[in-house]
């Protein structure tokens, strides 16, 4: 019979310590995802880009989660998980050369193709660019990214966020068949635990033994709409035992926590037993999507609170504590991630749109569907 | 020889592709020991185990929406819902994510769901319906439903190893009572291909799955007046092969469609308005429907057998569009 195991939330004990070259790389990643941020906040505002959704707050929860991840993990996003898709692709000391030590670059890293092309092709993609991977056809993180020869195994969300739950299942699912030791990370909002995907998926991931480590970003509201009129539960963690998984809460403003936990629930996961929900608790520090009111609504003294707790300022003074970086690193850190940013998003900008035929691309993968599709005569939708 | 039925040919396609094929798996409610409520899996947990033949917790979303998550991990996920109509709570992720996954980011999701469907057995309203036209009308989506043994054996097979979603629409009244003999080896149906089951110069009925039989039984009433009616299996809806149906419209001029779902926004709409908009000039009547009638399936058999179109009703169908 499964059992659920609830390992308490308390600080990382020396034997838990996180290495010096994550914690160097994660600083480097988190001043990458905020600096895509601002920028695309800004053009947001002025309307240069139809919506922006932020992830700012949510940087170490990302980013402390997907840098336990190793090559050939799976990695499925929604839409405040730029530091986790950051993360995945990119090899950073490629990209911030003066950053890092050739210590400091990974097996993965070796695998993975050129950090700048990348973050372009990302860049492109908010545009609805031609080099984007959608080629204009779907809008910011609504794609996937299928590249094992990379280590990269990423699924993107659909509109529907909590239909992304069971697919993580089953990218957890395959591992098992294929009798490897990969795990499926999830990232969802508290918002899309109400849906039935989420207990349905959970549900089997716990009948299954699936290695699946589903990530609840909880940053208290669901658009507009507060916990309190969300679920009724004290913490939706609590769950976990109901679906005989693991189940955590941690400070998801806290780096080490987060990784901490992560890394035991990759272990369980790898080791056979089973998945984990890890609710990582976060503030509000942006709206819904930039500019659609939903942070309005929100009392001013909440909101204040919540845009003091940036995890940045706490996570370079814990840098600091640990003897790692000075402020002339973060601020060397911080303005190379700028740089790095505005030339990717400088060159999304300019980049040309998709041809119209993408608009009437196949819907069939080629083969002999593919080929009865073609022979119809569809286009009669002209009239 | 001996004959197969439609459902051990189901079992045979499912079995060969596994052998086949390790990335091949199957998913459903109560699939794995028990063999489905139909017993079209039964024998093959014992034989390739809880990780291909995998029993999942009462769920449609869950299981389909994993069923894509493996199918983007490179496997080939055969889903069976238990009963067609149970699919509607799957329907999010078929429509949203498995369908329209390659138009987006162009990842193939090789997968088949396979749905129990139809009426006859005096099922009641929840286990009886024909769910096509929910699923053709949704692009990026394979609909099929097979009428033969032969072609239950052929296109499931087809199915698995295309690399598309194929809605796959097997009727529940032909499980038992179809058989033929099968031919040894490796059948492949193509997809996207319908067949002319019986030739004909003065109508062409347009059908698939059992009113497909019933079409050729009243082809045989109709051939007793001297009426030659040609009879077409689609096979496969979408993508739909209208070389094969306008051709046979421009040699008969009169087009009857048959189907076993409701009528309104049916599939036969969908054929017929195809017809009119291709071969209007070649058409000497109006494009006829027969089909159920508007209403949920009703549980008494008598009161069902009023709905459903048998072959008295496209007989009569039939004699009134010959008369044109």
């Amino acid at each position: 019979m499964a059992t659920s195991k609830t390992p308490n939330a308390a600080a990382p004990s020396a034997a838990e310590a996180v290495a010096p070259a994550v914690l160097r790389r994660a600083h480097f990643l988190m001043h990458l995802s905020r600096a895509w941020d601002s920028r695309f906040e800004a053009m947001a505002r002025v309307g240069r880009i139809g919506r922006w959704y932020s992830a700012v707050g949510n940087e170490c929860t990302t980013i402390g989660t997907a840098l336990a991840l190793g090559a050939g993990d799976a990695l499925s996003t929604v839409h405040r998980d730029l530091g986790a898709v950051l993360t995945t692709y990119l090899d950073a000391t490629r990209l911030a050369p003066t950053l890092f030590d050739a210590a400091d670059a990974t097996a993965w890293d070796a695998l993975r193709p050129d950090p700048s092309a990348l973050l372009d092709r990302l860049a492109s993609q908010v545009f609805g660019r031609r080099e984007g991977f959608t080629r204009g056809v779907d809008r910011s993180f609504h794609y996937g990214l299928l590249r094992p020869e990379w280590g990269i195994r990423h699924v993107g969300m659909i509109s529907h966020l909590g239909s992304m739950i069971p697919v993580a299942s089953g990218l957890a699912l395959a591992a098992v068949q294929d009798h490897t030791d990969r795990v499926a990370l999830g990232f969802i909002g508290e918002g899309a635990t109400s849906q039935g995907d989420f207990h349905e998926a959970l549900n089997f991931a716990g009948v299954m033994k699936l290695p699946l480590i589903l990530v609840v970003e909880n940053n208290q509201y669901a658009f507009s709409t507060p916990l309190s009129e969300q679920y009724a539960c004290a913490r939706l963690s609590d769950r976990a035992a109901g679906y005989g998984i693991a189940g955590e809460t941690v400070d998801g403003l806290d780096f080490e926590a987060v990784h901490v936990a992560m890394r035991a629930a990759v272990a369980r996961a790898r080791a056979g037993d089973g998945a984990t929900l890890l609710e990582c608790m976060l503030p509000r520090m942006r709206g819904h999507a930039e500019g659609d009111g939903s942070y309005e609504l929100i009392p001013p003294a909440e909101r204040e609170g919540y845009l003091a707790m940036d995890p940045l300022p706490r996570f370079e003074a814990r840098l600091a504590a640990l003897g790692l970086a000075d402020a002339a690193r973060c601020a060397k850190v911080q303005e190379t991630a700028k740089a790095i940013i505005e030339d990717a998003v400088e060159r999304a900008i300019v980049g040309a749109d998709p041809s119209l035929d993408e608009a009437l691309r196949p819907v069939f993968a080629p083969g002999e569907v593919a080929e009865a599709f073609a022979r119809m005569s569809t286009e009669v939708f002209d009239g | 020889m001996a004959e197969t039925t439609y459902l051990d040919a189901i079992r045979r396609a499912l079995g060969e592709e596994m052998e086949r094929d390790a990335g091949v798996f199957l998913m459903g409610q109560d699939i794995a020991a028990f063999g489905g409520a139909f017993r079209a899996s039964k024998g093959l947990y014992e034989k390739f185990g809880r990780l291909r033949v995998i029993n999942t917790p009462l769920m449609e979303s869950g299981a389909i929406g994993a069923a894509l998550g493996a199918a983007l991990a490179g496997h080939r996920p055969v889903l069976e819902m238990q009963f067609a109509d149970f699919v509607s709570c799957g329907f999010n992720q078929i429509v949203n994510n498995v369908a329209k996954t390659y138009y987006r980011w162009e990842a193939p999701v090789p997968m088949v769901i396979r749905l129990p469907f139809g009426g006859g057995a005096g099922a009641g309203p929840f286990h009886s319906q024909s769910p096509e036209a929910w699923f053709a009308h949704t692009p990026g989506l394979c609909v099929v439903a097979p009428s033969t043994p032969r072609d239950a054996l052929g296109m499931l097979k087809s199915a698995i190893r295309d690399p598309n979603p194929v809605i796959f629409l097997e009727h529940r009244f032909l499980y038992r009572r179809e058989k033929e003999e099968l031919p040894e080896g490796d059948v492949l149906t193509p997809l996207g291909k319908a067949r002319v089951v019986r030739s004909g110069t003065d109508v062409t009925v347009l059908s698939w799955s059992w009113t497909l039989h019933e079409s050729l039984a009243a082809a045989d009433e109709l051939a007793k007046d001297g009426v030659s009616v040609e009879v077409i299996d689609l096979r496969t809806l979408s993508p739909l092969d209208e070389e094969t149906i306008f051709a046979s419209v421009r040699k008969t001029s009169k087009v009857l469609v048959v189907h076993e779902a409701t009528l309104t926004a049916g599939f036969g709409a969908e054929l017929a308005a195809r017809v009119g908009e291709q071969c209007v000039e070649w058409l000497d009547g109006p494009v006829r429907r027969v089909a159920y009638a508007d209403r949920p399936s009703p549980y008494n058999k008598k009161l069902e057998q009023r709905l459903l179109p048998g072959r008295e009703r496209i007989t009569r169908a039939l004699r009134a569009l010959a008369r044109y």
